[in-house]
């Protein structure tokens, strides 16, 4: 008997509204996921449905080992319950002294949330949620708002995670972690990619930059920034 | 041109600064003033001192389209059309030529099927492409955006950039924290604490960024 492999399963998931349907089979292992997508393609829909938060139309969801799971909304915003910074942070049972300095906004204690800028509001937001381990993490669109040190520090903290199951939706392009599988939405259908490299030959939202790589001859390992400058500088010698 | 002179606001403040006519695109870290800028160049804001000026006259005179960087803050309406439609609206438009603009409109951002939607059913990128929909259809002078890249895919992006380009703005003023689409601009400014320590094109400018997360990957190692 081995250790028990905390994944999550989803078997003919699907979700319809009047002219628009999703579908999604595949199972989810531990390590970090990333899932990429047209607009409205239902990225959002599907974290949602994976986090248990929408009723799926079909099919079912099965989790082994997770038993503490997070969402991360798309927009930071609606998840805002404190009159203030410091409300917000105690309201994720979070020291308000403590994570506003780790983040640079000691000053902003007794400000509202709703008056940060979206970057800070983001930057509060993730440093809230990412304060904890969770089995499964869902992450939707957790790079959108964030300024590019920030987008690095969040792929450092991302890539140090030794367990649990991390799903990233996102269309960032150019900043991203290292990643264990990649899926995509295509046509209403989730589909697995499969592992990096491999993966960027079904990949139809294959990054620009990677995707000029690949055209030069020197195809990166892996997705992250590091791996593609890795790759870029490997035929400059 | 866009001049700036001696201009305070909050804690921004820029001697001197010239912008002519093409995209000029905004980087920095965040909370280093792009969206107060940006709320400047599209009159939300005035200056608290100096003077910030589109073509000799101040932005509230000016036609101008915006895109906030929260996109449920550019909502008034419930569904799509009515949303696209209403700066035509406002300016008591005939109704036959604003259902022509806006259907024009919607066709050049790709999101004519979502015309009869309500907006709160769609995606946050949907959003957005309603959003810049809105801020066009009235063929503004400047077009001032903020952020409105980080919710939307790489194809829909190649759509509006052409959007953008095609729109008849003489000025679009932009921020992103997307490098490889900052390099399509004509112009970027860089902010750092509520200065702005580097201008001129994306050729000039990245390279005194090389080493840090802002250089664009798309241009790697060259």
């Amino acid at each position: 008997m081995g250790v028990p492999m905390t994944k999550i399963t989803l078997n003919r998931v699907y979700a319809v509204r009047d002219h628009w349907s999703l579908s999604a089979s595949g199972t989810f292992n531990e390590g970090v996921h990333l899932v990429s997508g047209d607009v409205g393609s239902g990225k959002s829909t599907l974290a949602l449905m994976m986090a248990g938060l929408l009723p799926l139309s079909g099919g079912d969801i099965e989790r082994e080992e997770v038993t503490t799971s997070m969402l991360s909304l798309q927009f930071p915003e609606l998840h805002v319950t404190g009159l203030s910074v410091a409300e917000e942070c105690e309201s994720w049972g979070v020291a308000p002294d403590e994570i506003l300095d780790a983040i640079g906004m000691t000053g902003k204690k007794e400000v509202s949330p709703l008056s940060l800028s979206r970057g800070e509001l983001k930057r509060l937001h993730l440093a809230c949620v990412l304060v904890k381990d969770y089995d499964l993490l869902l992450l939707d669109e957790p790079f959108s708002s964030l300024d590019c040190e920030e987008k690095v520090k969040l792929c450092a903290y991302i890539g140090k995670k030794s367990q649990g199951i991390t799903v990233i939706f996102t269309h960032e392009q150019n900043i991203l972690p290292r990643v264990k599988r990649i899926w995509e939405i295509v046509d209403g259908s989730l589909v697995d990619c499969g592992i990096p490299p491999d993966a960027f030959q079904n990949w139809h939202h294959v990054p620009p930059a990677i995707k000029k790589r690949i055209a030069l001859g020197s195809t990166p390992d892996n997705i992250s920034r590091d791996d593609f400058l890795e790759a870029e500088c490997r035929t400059q010698g | 041109m866009i001049t700036a002179e001696f201009m305070c606001y909050r804690n921004l403040a820029i001697d001197a600064l010239s912008i002519k006519p093409g995209i000029t695109t905004i980087i920095g870290a965040n909370g280093s003033g792009k969206t107060t800028f940006l709320k400047l160049c599209a009159g939300i804001a005035v200056p608290d001192s100096g003077t910030l000026l589109i073509d000799d006259a101040p932005p509230r005179e000016t036609e101008i389209g915006w895109v906030n960087e929260f996109p449920d803050r550019n909502i008034l309406f419930v569904n799509v059309f009515d949303e696209i439609a209403s700066p035509l609206r406002f300016r008591r438009t005939p109704c036959d030529e604003i259902d022509s603009n806006v259907i024009a409109c919607a066709d050049a951002m790709g999101i004519t099927h979502l015309l009869t939607r309500a907006l709160r059913e769609l995606s946050g990128g949907e959003k957005v492409l309603v959003s810049l929909a809105a801020a066009l259809v009235h063929h503004p002078k400047v077009l001032v955006l903020d952020e409105y890249d980080s919710h939307l895919d790489v194809h829909s992006l190649e759509k509006i950039e052409q959007g953008i380009r095609t729109s008849g703005a003489d000025y679009v003023i932009r921020c992103t924290q997307q490098m490889d689409n900052a390099i399509h601009s004509d112009f970027l400014l860089f902010f750092d604490s509520g200065r702005i320590t580097l201008t001129g094109t994306p050729e000039f400018v990245f390279p005194f960024l090389k080493d840090t997360a802002y250089y664009p990957l798309l241009w790697g190692c060259r």
